[in-house]
């Protein structure tokens, strides 16, 4: 007999009826619904047994302690180690990234070759030959980011040694406190004894927020044991945190300095300068109430209120510093260091206080020599013809974080050999011929010695907490592999020697540094300073035309290092960026006076470029001032920092300071137009 | 007609067992893919012949966590070096030991990420109530993999943790195993 057509069917839905009394229905319809929740971009959970690893930030020169909390082998978080002075169990948002940066998409994963334009990758034997090659008997300067960590001094040696004294820091306010500190003719490196303090006036420097080790600053405010008073043109994180509030316009904070000197010299107050009669005769003329009040905008009873405040104070601190960390001039540190000397806290409990220097590398120049140097009058002879056959880049990025930008990229080209020492491909290394990434710092040996503005003697050093991730090499062993290449001797084998010859020469060791800071007391004593006069000049000049331009650096939004972050995209407010555009802040008279609306969309243009922002009107600006955020505008990196508003280095101008001959920027002007 | 009719109860029998047969009996050798466990362990050896205890190796850390499996690094503190003539310790020794690399061990109970399982709440339960009892094997149980959903057949499901939970009067509140 056949299967006709009725019976198929039939067998069919007998199939079918029998199926419902079998698993296949419900087991397939559970798995899909499990399958369906397993797609392979969903994360996974690290499993393992949790512990703490210390380690040491090295995304600002801050010098926190970090805690790094691992599952297994693997990093999952960091925290403020609680038993680092610098950090003492805090942290700051970007600090709380670094674990996260382990991953971040534009991380560099291993060395790279510029080949027609397009970048190759190469195996580390070659990039050592092809940079020895190119170093051979060739003109050679560096520029560093990290200001405070042995590598610089790894790299300041190797280069004295291939006859080059073409080592340069990254601008910051560090170079600049040192350059106005050598010509009074002081010794050390310039901190404030924030914690014992009992009336700090901030002059310009954002300490909450961006400015030095913002952490320990944090911390000091903190605890404080009476006033933090602020004076500077926005309202940053330390102006709405601090006791009170002084707006005061944009790089103005020395003449509001020698405007308090001014009347600290009335009250007869004195300072051990060699030429004090000079200084004092200078002041006295020039800098009359009036002529501060108009320059700064702050009332001559205010001043007179801020100098009684600090005479009644028992231990008074003056810091003054660039209110976004750089381009401030040895003008305003002069000034700032001549309150503290009438206030006679030079070396005291809470005071102004001169720390020591370390190095082990011999052929390397101290940290203070290295300071006077500017990278920008380096630029400025390069343009001039001066012949540079190479430079090395480490842990910076000129071509995103230095005024006027576009220029720099034209300066730096006619450097034929360019090497980026990067973890990240940013903005400078994409412009170099190779990229050779020094792992991320939680994957290498790294350390920080006293890092600017603090008030005592720290070494801290981290040992790595995870294998690299990717195909990278310490920078400084990489640096002492060449050095060997061609037959120069750094003294040195590896960079952990170099970390160990640095804690012994503290009298420690590395394990117990890497365990707990090292930390001392030590304050140098100063036997004869003296302050040119030239230098107080450059608070009378005239200022150009133009409104005051205020940047305003923000860790969360990165900071001339890092890009903002994947962690942080979701911290940045609507006022500060919307899609494309970024916002520039101004209140609500200077809105009226430039005919301003909110969101409407201007060009901001500086001597040296322009850039294009969306106006917000808030309070927390002074009159006459347009406050920006530094920290977007990147060209390179990845989605989260790439093409998201405009880079506000573009509208920065630079000058010449007379008496110093270092370049400033922290008194910029711009014309705002309509876009 | 009549034979009209036996012509269609006789499909719809066959229909109906077979696919009796092939949903109870072939479905689930279809559905799971048989796989070994990366290195042959044997309990046998550990807990026979060298007098080991459970938790020597499966233990609980300070915080209460529970390690689950032994980490190559807690192995390597007896096979830092192959110390008998097994070729599956030798196997361990040179892929995993002397490579840092930690076994990809196959879990049979393996419960997903949205799971807090803790397995110190449940101490007082015999191991076996909920694992294979593996402590006496020489050579580890075949290892049923879901070709679907990816997960053991052994893993349980959440009725069967729900019923246990009922049955000895504990909570089933969504907050307890689902955090
Ligand atoms: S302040 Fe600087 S060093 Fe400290 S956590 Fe933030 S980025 Fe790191």
């Amino acid at each position: 007999m056949g299967l006709d057509r009725r019976g198929f069917i039939t067998f069919l839905v007998g199939g079918a009826v029998g199926t419902l009394f079998t698993p296949v229905p419900w087991k397939l319809a559970d798995d899909v619904s499990i399958w369906s929740q397993n797609w392979p971009w969903i994360p996974k959970l690290q499993y393992g047994a949790r512990s703490e690893a210390p380690s040491l930030c090295k995304l600002c020169p801050g010098g926190c302690g970090l805690s790094v909390h691992k599952v297994g082998k693997r990093p999952v978080t960091a925290q403020g180690n609680k038993n680092h002075p610098l950090s003492q169990g805090g942290v700051c948002p970007l600090g709380s990234s670094a674990v996260q940066l382990l991953y971040r998409p534009a991380r560099v994963k291993g060395p790279l070759k510029k080949n027609n334009g397009r970048f190759e990758a190469i195996s580390w034997e070659e990039a050592a030959q092809i940079v020895a090659d190119n170093l051979k008997g060739k003109k050679i300067a560096a520029l560093s980011g990290d200001e405070n960590g042995s590598a610089s001094e790894v790299l300041a040696g190797f280069l004295k040694l291939l006859g080059s004294d073409d080592f340069y820091f990254m601008p910051s306010d560090a170079q600049v406190s040192q350059r106005a500190w050598s010509l009074m003719e002081g010794k050390g490196q310039l901190g404030f004894d924030l914690e014992n303090s009992d009336y700090v006036l901030i002059l310009g420097a954002d300490i909450l927020s961006s400015w030095g080790p913002v952490v320990r600053n944090q911390k000091a405010f903190a605890s404080r044991k009476g006033k933090f008073v602020y004076a500077g043109p926005v309202q940053t994180g330390t102006a709405a945190t601090v006791d009170k509030w002084m707006p005061v316009y944009p790089g103005q904070e020395g003449v509001l300095a020698l405007g308090i000197c001014y009347y600290l010299l009335k009250m007869g107050k004195s300072a051990s300068l060699k030429n004090f009669g000079l200084v004092r005769d200078y002041i006295l003329s020039k800098y009359t109430p009036s002529v501060v009040e108009a320059k700064t905008g702050v009332s001559a009873a205010q001043v007179q209120k801020l100098a009684q405040d600090l005479v009644k104070a028992s231990a008074p601190c003056v810091l003054v510093g660039s209110d976004f960390g750089q381009g401030s001039g040895a003008f305003e540190w002069a000034s700032g260091i001549l309150v503290n000397l009438l206030l006679g806290t030079l070396n005291q409990k809470g005071g102004l206080v001169a720390l020591p220097e370390n190095k082990v590398i011999t052929s390397a120049p101290w940290r203070s020599e290295l300071n006077q140097k500017s990278f920008l009058k380096f630029l400025d002879e390069v343009e001039q013809g001066k012949a540079v056959d190479g430079l090395l880049v480490y842990e910076a990025n000129p071509l995103y974080a230095l005024p006027q930008p576009e220029q720099v990229k034209t300066v730096l080209e006619k450097i034929p050999f360019k090497v980026s020492f990067s973890t990240f491909l940013d903005e400078t290394a994409m412009a170099c011929d190779l990229i050779l990434p020094a792992p991320h710092f939680l994957e290498r040996f790294d350390d920080a010695y006293t890092p600017f503005g603090v008030g005592q003697e720290i070494y801290s050093v981290a040992a790595p907490v995870i294998e690299p991730i990717f195909s990278t090499k310490s920078t400084p062993d990489f640096i002492l592999e060449v050095a060997n290449k061609l037959g120069v001797d750094l003294g040195f084998a590896s960079f952990e020697e170099v970390l160990q010859a640095k804690a012994e020469s503290l009298g420690t060791d590395l394990e117990s540094v890497s365990a707990e800071a090292y930390t001392s007391d030590k304050w140098l004593a100063q036997n004869s300073l003296s302050l040119p006069v030239e230098i107080l000049a450059t608070g009378l000049e005239t200022e150009g035309e133009g409104v005051f331009l205020a940047p305003v650096a923000r860790n969360y939004l990165g900071n001339t290092k890092q890009a903002l972050t994947p962690f942080e995209v979701v911290v940045v407010k609507e006022f500060e960026l919307q899609k494309k555009d970024f916002y520039i802040q101004v209140n609500k008279n200077t809105a009226n006076k430039l005919k301003l609306k909110q969101n409407g969309k201007v060009k901001l243009q500086g001597a040296g470029g322009e850039c294009v922002a969306r106006v917000n009107i808030t309070e927390t600006v002074m009159n006459d001032v347009i406050a920006a955020p530094l920290g977007f505008g990147h060209q390179a990196w990845d989605e989260f920092a790439k093409g998201k508003g405009d880079n506000l280095f573009k509208v920065l101008s630079v000058k010449e300071e007379k008496g110093s001959g270092l370049k400033v920027w922290n008194r910029s002007q711009v014309k705002v137009v309509r876009a | 007609m009549a034979k009209g009719k036996s012509c269609v109860v006789l499909p719809f029998l066959i229909g109906f067992v077979g696919a009796l047969i092939v949903g109870w009996g072939l479905f689930p050798k279809l559905l799971y893919s048989e796989k070994a466990q990366p290195i042959r362990f044997s309990h046998k050896v550990h807990v026979e012949d060298q007098g080991m205890a459970c938790d020597e190796c499966h233990t609980f850390r300070e915080d209460g966590s529970f390690a689950g499996i032994p980490t190559t690094e807690e192995c390597a503190e007896c096979h830092a070096e192959v110390m008998g003539e097994d070729p599956a310790e030798a196997k361990f020794v040179e892929e995993y030991v002397n490579e840092d690399r930690e076994v990809p061990w196959l879990i049979y109970q393996k419960q997903p990420d949205n799971v807090f399982f803790s397995h110190i709440a449940h101490q007082d339960f015999d191991c076996t109530t909920c694992h294979p009892d593996v402590g006496n094997s020489d050579t580890p149980p075949v290892y049923y993999e879901n070709k679907i959903s990816g997960y053991s057949k052994q893993t349980m499901k959440m009725w069967q943790c729900e019923r246990c939970h009922a049955q000895n009067g504990a909570s089933n509140a969504c907050y307890v195993c689902h955090k």
